[in-house]
């Protein structure tokens, strides 16, 4: 109460007139994802992300100057990022203002001016209120009434300050706002659009295997994330594919000073327990630190895809770059996740091949497993695939069953696609030097599955088969590709 | 909490402390008629002309309302009739523990509570000790404050005259007469900071660009600026610890300077922009307030329907095998010269680059950084990665080629001033093993429109050569040579070279 009669003083106070826009009439957001993120998964207390929010908003500006402030934008915003349009020549400038108003910034602001200082008995409850003057808050706070010169809260009493008006140009959110002139009165539309950062995306594969291994049904969900608290409700929803280039800009957050108290030394030679010391430490500093964002929940283990109908984004070049439109409006709420269909091909052609990259030496370890395709429509594909993680299924008795899990940067179309799914445990690679020959090498390959396997060994461009098999040059690589007979095994014999 | 404040303002009027000066309301600046020039690297000329009360004769003026980070030795001061006697930066802060140790050997009030009753004991207290607790006499007593742990205020007469709540700057003048004069006081101080930010809508279609350029400035100097007339010069000054290089630094916060890439031919052009000495100013058309902790943004360019064209680079850094074809780099090219281009110098700053997508609604496809680009230059910034033209780097052979093979391919040819040729051979240590490279380049495009790759292979230092290509490279430097790879839409085109190398 005594806080909104403060504000209506502070506000007459302005010269200008202040035009508040509380928030947007519709917006757009074209999310982007990280670049640098790779193919990690996503991180939902640390979105590396961005999006570009589009709004528009209806505004009534007076005749002559105003500042007309832009509410409910998110905190993430690149303020260097905001484009305002429908104003034409009526801006003067665009600001951004990041002195909040926080304990220490209210203290600081009463520095010389008339306070009242309260004091509460501890013993009876009563408080006595007296005028102070604030003489320093630099590092602790001295006071000044009729008395003379005390510390604030060095005494051990219950005693505090109260400001009698919030001061001007500080706020509760950093504010983003435009002074303008107009000759008279008008109502405009404006658009706002700026750079927002935390904000991420992925594409979230789900392959289900058949049970000859050489069909993989496939969806895939687009998976956005909001990490701003603000909401952008009933968005018309976009994410961009494929990298691009950002430039590392230093936004000013918010400045909340909290309140330092210190005191002068004190020392004591009794061990009674001193219980106003204990709530003077208590509050001997206020910090205001930020809301830490709660341990954001562990990613969602992908879903199954819903039926076969529904809302599916819609794919469309922008430039280098792929955009992916949802067709309906869509609310993506502050620090939240939403998932939606980005693409469903129902028969896809893989192989399923093990793979092994050696230059010689001893080792002896599992093959790593590793889908192989094609990005072509003969294949079942054809059609861009943006990067992001990949969930394999097989099934079992009906069931769905767990096979791999692996991830995939972007693929244009016509491009080899591989992606490695698993570790396969049984089927196993031997190396041994020869001792006989210099560089000479031994590879052995056995499988322990009933059915035979493809090998791919990739060996230096300087390999040369000496037995057992042939060296084929592929794609930098010296290739033995193999087929292991099911409970079987295969030897090549190289040097290098 | 409403009457609180109500009964507060009462007392106010009531009871006014007529014995303290009277300080100003943060509201009403001590700050004249002030100019401030901002560099871009975290730098600001602040001058600030000042009506001052001087008696004749010598006195000590406190200036308030100056950058809470002022460099204190950069500070002077000039006015007509007035000396300077000495200029001082008092530090020693009024602190409860500076208090007290400023009252040792004075006394002081001590007002004690009763915790059970509240009830209130006043004593006199001589303070002779403040080390690690405060020892004081009270009467015949000698007492450790608060050993108790009962509640005591200490009450001091009066703050010492040495002990200040801020940093301050005061002078102490002569002038030759009483009375009202402007006197001008100027600094430097950091926490100021500007660069440009451009909003470029490129139209592929048309092979044209709208260009919005803001002058974006910071101030995170601890204090505003009332009513400043402000200039913007486009380049770092002193500071000669950073080198003098654009720190781009954006309150107390550099980044590395703008990359170099991105200007191919530095122009030759002067726009028709004020100059002083090597930089260009930016004088912002009116005062403005510059709040502390603010951004504030002002157009200054705005360029309808330049040229500009995509183009896609890719550099491969050495001779070696790439694991997938990668993306090249989509790259906007345009001139800010007169004739075809923006036609103005571009001050550094960051270019966002905004295309429309099918429904007309422009959207963000990259931004790059710019450092101070002189009018007529050739750019060209990498502003993201193409998602369907790749390039895919492979070695397909290496081995060792004879020395004879070596020598064939050192050769130099001196042109004599009677215009006669002579072909030397370079001097080569023999016995020596020399290798051979075989690359091939696989350059796949997916979208529906032909492309040209400008393909680079770096890392040829070392006196590699190139002895065999399929198709004729230029030479850009002893590190790099260049392909202009034309690709079909929806095909791809195979560069093959073979390079001779001594490692």
């Amino acid at each position: 109460m005594a806080l909104a009669l403060a504000l209506g003083a502070a506000v007459q106070a302005q010269a200008q007139a202040i035009v508040t826009s509380r928030g947007p009439d519709q917006v757009a957001v074209t999310v982007y994802r990280n670049p640098d993120r790779g193919l990690d998964p996503l991180n939902l207390s640390w979105l590396g992300g961005y999006a570009l929010v589009s709004e528009t908003r209806r505004v009534r500006l007076p005749a002559g100057e105003s500042e007309l402030r832009f509410e409910a934008v998110t905190s993430g915003i690149v303020p260097q990022s905001a484009i305002v349009t429908g104003l034409g020549e009526a801006v003067i400038e665009k600001n951004r203002d990041a002195r909040l108003l926080s304990p220490g910034a209210l203290l600081d602001a009463s520095l010389g001016e008339r306070v009242t200082l309260r004091r509460t008995s501890r013993a009876t409850g009563a408080v006595r209120t007296q005028d102070a003057i604030v003489r320093a808050t630099a590092n602790g706070i001295v006071i000044q009434t009729e008395q003379g010169l005390e510390a604030l809260r060095c005494s051990g009493l219950a005693e505090t300050l109260l400001a009698r008006a919030v001061p001007p140009g500080l706020s509760a959110k950093p504010t983003l706002s435009v002074r303008v002139r107009s000759p008279q009165a008008v109502e405009r539309t404006v658009t706002l659009s700026y750079i927002t950062n935390n904000f991420d995306w992925q594409a979230d594969y789900v392959g289900d295997l058949s049970a000859d291994g050489h069909t993989l049904k496939l969806f895939a969900w687009l998976t956005l994330a909001n990490g701003d608290d603000t909401g952008l409700a009933d968005a018309a929803t976009q994410a961009v594919a494929g990298k691009l280039n950002r430039e590392r800009i230093w936004v000013p957050r918010g400045e909340a000073k909290p309140i330092t108290l210190n005191c002068w030394p004190s020392g004591t030679t009794s061990d009674i327990p001193q219980t106003y010391d204990a709530m003077d430490q208590e509050g001997i500093v206020v910090t205001a630190s930020r809301m830490k964002a709660g341990m954001a929940p562990p990613p969602a283990p992908p879903s199954a895809p819903v039926f076969e109908g529904g809302v599916i984004a819609q794919e469309e070049r922008l430039g280098d770059v792929r955009l992916y439109r949802i067709p309906i409006s869509v609310t993506v709420a502050a620090r939240s996740q939403k998932q939606v269909a980005l693409l469903r091909q129902p028969a896809v052609k893989v192989d399923s091949i093990l793979r092994l990259r050696t230059a010689g030496g001893q080792l002896d370890q599992p093959l790593e497993r590793v889908l192989v395709t094609r990005n072509r429509p003969a294949e079942g594909l054809g059609l861009p695939l943006p990067a992001g993680r990949l969930a394999l299924f097989g099934t079992r008795q009906g069931h769905r069953i767990l096979l791999g899990e692996g991830s995939i940067d972007d693929h244009t179309i016509g491009e080899k696609v591989e992606i490695r799914v698993a570790t396969a445990t049984g089927v196993r690679a031997r190396q041994l030097p020869v001792a006989e020959t210099a560089g000479d090498q031994a590879l052995t390959l056995t499988n322990d599955l009933a059915q035979p396997q493809t090998v791919e060994v990739e060996l230096p461009l300087e390999a040369k088969a000496v037995s057992g098999g042939r060296l084929v040059k592929r794609d930098g690589w010296m290739l033995w590709r193999v087929r292991v007979p099911a409970n079987g095994t295969a030897q090549l014999r190289y040097r290098v | 909490m409403r009457a609180s404040i109500i009964l507060a303002s009462a007392i106010a009027v009531a009871t006014p402390l007529a014995a303290q000066p009277q300080i100003p309301s943060p509201s009403q600046t001590a700050q004249g008629d002030i100019a401030v020039t901002i560099y871009n690297n975290n730098r600001a000329l602040i001058e600030d002309k000042r009506q001052l009360d001087l008696p004749a004769g010598r006195s000590r003026q406190e200036f308030r309302d100056v950058s809470a980070q002022i460099e204190p030795a950069t500070v002077t001061l000039s006015g007509r009739g007035i000396g300077i006697v000495e200029q001082n930066f008092d530090f020693d802060l009024l602190t409860p523990a500076a208090l007290m140790q400023k009252a040792v050997g004075q006394t002081v009030t001590l007002v004690r509570t009763n915790p059970a009753t509240g009830a209130e004991t006043r004593e006199r207290a001589l303070i002779l000790a403040v080390n690690d607790g405060v020892v004081m006499q009270i009467g015949d007593r000698i007492e450790v404050l608060r050993d108790d742990g009962i509640p005591a205020r200490v009450i001091f007469d009066k703050v010492p005259a040495t002990l200040r709540p801020r940093p301050t700057l005061s002078v102490t003048l002569d002038a030759d007469g009483g009375g009202r004069r402007p006197v001008t006081l100027t600094y430097l101080t950091p926490g100021l900071a500007w660069a440009a930010d451009y909003v470029a809508l490129f139209d592929e279609t048309s092979g044209r660009m709208d260009v919005q350029g803001w002058i974006t400035l910071t101030n995170n100097s601890g204090t505003p600026y009332i009513n400043a007339s402000t200039l913007l010069v486009a380049g770092a000054v002193g500071n000669a610890g950073n080198g003098g290089e654009d720190q781009y630094g954006r309150g107390g916060y550099p980044s590395s300077p703008p990359p170099p890439n991105g200007m191919y031919r530095a122009g030759t052009e002067s726009a028709a922009r004020e100059r002083l000495g090597d930089f260009y100013l930016y004088p912002l058309p009116e005062r403005t307030t510059i709040a502390d902790k603010q951004t504030k943004q002002v157009s200054f360019l705005d360029v309808h329907g330049a040229s500009a064209a995509r183009g896609y680079e890719f550099r491969n850094g050495w001779l070696s095998t790439a694991n997938q074809p990668l993306s090249v780099n989509s790259v906007l090219r345009f001139s800010s010269s007169r004739s075809a281009g923006l036609g103005d110098a571009l001050p550094a700053g960051t270019v966002r680059v905004y295309q429309r997508d099918a429904r007309g609604n422009p959207q963000f496809v990259g931004e790059h950084r710019i450092g101070h680009t002189p009018m007529g230059s050739d750019i060209g910034l990498a502003t993201g990665q193409a998602f369907d033209v790749k390039v895919r780097p492979i070695v397909d052979n290496r081995g060792t080629v004879t020395f004879e093979q070596w020598r064939q391919t050192a050769r130099y040819r001196i042109w004599r001033s009677d215009g006669q040729a002579e072909v030397v051979d370079v001097e080569q240590p023999v016995g020596r093993t020399f290798y051979q490279t075989q690359m091939r380049y696989v350059v796949s495009n997916a979208s529906p429109k032909p492309v040209t790759v400008d393909l680079v292979q770096a890392g040829l230092s070392w006196d590699t050569r190139v002895v065999e290509e399929s198709l004729k490279s230029e030479k850009l430097s002893a590190d790099d040579v260049r392909w202009h790879v034309p690709v079909p839409a929806n095909g791809e085109t195979v560069v093959t070279a073979t390079f001779y190398t001594r490692y």
